[in-house]
């Protein structure tokens, strides 16, 4: 990585002054308050997760009394955590497809092709922007039902198709492709939907994983849709095995927290992997979110 | 206008088609299906008859609907009270740091990515009422005895708004600071010259500049509170007696509580629709003014 220009409002020549190095102190040590408040909870559950029932109701220590892997490996099995999991892989695959290709072809038509008409098309999807989706949940779910999809993971891929953040996010990024590249694959008497695969999607890797990296993020944790659309045990995902959990209170406590934490893991993975893409590409087109 | 362009145009919305469709179906038709099903007497999911506003009557007509009105607005306001300024001083303090600011960065961001289901269920430990409650725990190093906190009236929203700040406050304050990087320090050196000290340069250079972003945020903070509904349900089933019962809380009991209604739970979504949408127009008015705001 280059090496950035320090760009804060206390300069290098401001650090003469002893009251601004005791404030620089001071913003130092409150960011590491930050660090702390951020991840306590965080090491908290995963420690929690090693109490047995007696020692999570009885105990007031935040330590566990053993570091034994029994608990959490019991929990796995006896839950059939497995399970689950490939339920959520299934959900975030097709969801992750649909969300790239389906936005990618909407942001394609109203940030490049603009056909006649397309303003209007381009100001509905700014105005769902401003409405949250589960504000229209009941109907939706009962669209679900009148056209028998119920029990399938298909509504579920095909709602992250119809992302009104995600398609903005493409146009926004498409617009700023140069047009003499699209252009010249149209010389070459490429498709429409050619030059889409073949030379915009390519051009589009930073905003494709950025937007892939929030639907695998978004699909994994989404649960009110998913608790409607998959009523049957067997398909539930992590995150409605847990709401499930959490409003009918069918599991201990302290079995509840581990699969607070087998719920976090896979984000927190994907998180290290791709935290620079998040903290650095995500902020500066996140706005929009 | 060629037949040739008629034709490209004709194709390029071929292109979009299956989007659209999916736009339709996900997001379109079923607000306008809200308004729609709002106005009916319903079973289960068929529309037994036209019936006016008397989904709207019999809804606002009971108690719950008050409370839950209040509390929406309440939740609003502590959002604000604890949320908004948050992310700019948080911003404002990585921004300053000379050494690890990244790793801060990663730090801020990473609540973020946790699922909010399991964000909540993991607080409700922590403020769980007895003396294994990790909140009265780290209280009794201080000798301080337990106390109880989703069970109090006048404390639930505030934490439950406390829960929704600390997994969404760093994720915020990377947008400023994203903002706040794009000022070039050749405005702070100037200002310096002109006699200004660390403090004037944040009040007259810094805040200004992410003026524009913060009314964004603003407006998107609020729409988001208004979606604040599975909180609620875990962490306290609305309760203590309907005290953190929000608006949207109330949408998913009339319709999935057992009672399927819904066409009463349609005209509370309409609500709150409304609500937001008179939120956006006022600020956008206000907004125009001063800049174009897409």
């Amino acid at each position: 990585m280059k090496k950035a220009v320090y760009s804060g409002v206390i300069r290098e020549y401001d650090m003469h002054s002893a009251s601004v190095r005791v404030g620089y102190a001071i913003i130092v040590l409150l960011c590491l308050l930050m660090t702390v408040v951020a991840l306590f909870p965080l090491v908290w559950v995963i420690l929690a997760g090693f109490k047995d029932l007696k020692e999570f109701m009885s105990s007031t220590s935040l330590l566990p009394a053993s570091f034994s892997l029994n608990a959490y490996v019991l929990t796995w099995t006896q839950l059939d955590i497995a399970r689950n999991y490939l339920n959520s892989s299934i959900s975030v695959a097709g969801s992750v497809v649909c969300a790239i290709v389906f936005n990618g072809l909407l942001g394609y038509g109203l940030g490049i092709l603009r056909p006649r008409g397309y303003s209007v098309v381009k100001k509905l999807v700014m105005l769902s922007l401003l409405l949250p989706t589960t504000i229209s949940i009941v109907p939706l779910f009962m669209n679900i039902q009148k056209l028998n999809l119920g029990n399938s993971f298909l509504p579920l891929w095909l709602s992250f198709g119809a992302n009104a953040m995600y398609v903005v996010l493409f146009v926004q990024f498409f617009e700023s492709l140069p047009r003499s590249i699209i252009e010249a694959g149209h010389i070459d008497g490429a498709s429409q939907l050619q030059t889409f695969f073949r030379i915009v999607l390519p051009l589009s890797k930073p905003i494709c994983a950025v937007i892939s990296i929030f639907a695998v993020n978004a699909a994994w944790s989404d649960f009110l849709l998913p608790y409607l659309v998959l009523r049957g045990a067997s398909m539930q995902t992590v995150m409605v095995r847990l709401f499930v959990f959490s409003t009918e209170q069918t599991v201990n406590a302290d079995a509840m927290m581990r699969s607070v934490v087998f719920s976090m893991i896979p984000p927190i993975i994907l998180f290290f992997i791709f935290q620079k893409q998040l903290t650095e590409n995500a902020v500066s087109v996140g706005i929009k979110g | 206008m060629s037949g040739a362009r008629g034709l490209e145009s004709a194709k390029a919305w071929l292109i979009m088609l299956p989007s659209l469709i999916l736009m339709t179906f996900f997001v379109w038709e079923p607000l306008f299906e809200s308004v729609r099903m709002s106005l009916y007497k319903t079973r289960n999911v068929e529309l037994v008859r036209f019936i006016g506003l008397e989904n709207y009557l019999s809804v606002m007509k009971k108690d719950d609907f008050l409370q839950a009105l209040t509390n929406t607005f309440s939740y609003t306001f502590w959002s604000l009270l604890i949320g908004f300024l948050l992310p700019i001083v948080l911003a404002i303090l990585i921004g300053e740091t000379r050494r690890g600011k990244g790793f801060f960065r990663t730090v801020a961001y990473l609540p973020n990515m946790l699922p909010g289901l399991a964000v909540v269920i993991l607080w409700s430990s922590f403020f769980s009422g007895g003396p294994t409650g990790v909140l009265n725990i780290l209280l009794s190093t201080f000798g301080i005895p337990p106390q109880t906190y989703l069970t109090r009236a006048d404390w639930v929203i505030p934490i439950i708004i406390l829960i929704a700040t600390w997994k969404g406050a760093g994720a915020t304050a990377l947008i400023y600071m994203a903002s706040i990087a794009g000022i070039s320090p050749e405005l702070y050196e100037a200002a310096t010259i002109d006699g200004a000290n660390v403090g004037q340069r944040i009040f007259h250079i810094l805040l200004p500049a992410i003026r524009k972003l913060t009314g964004t945020l603003l407006i998107l903070q609020i729409i988001s509170v208004f979606q604040i509904m599975y909180e609620p349900m875990v962490l306290t089933k609305g309760g203590p007696d309907n005290a953190s019962l929000s608006l949207m809380q109330l949408m998913w009991q009339y319709a999935f509580g057992g009672s399927m209604n819904y066409g009463k739970a349609s005209a509370v979504a309409v609500i709150v629709t409304i609500i937001l949408l008179l939120m956006t127009a006022v600020y956008s008015y206000f907004n125009r003014r001063e800049s174009d705001w897409e």
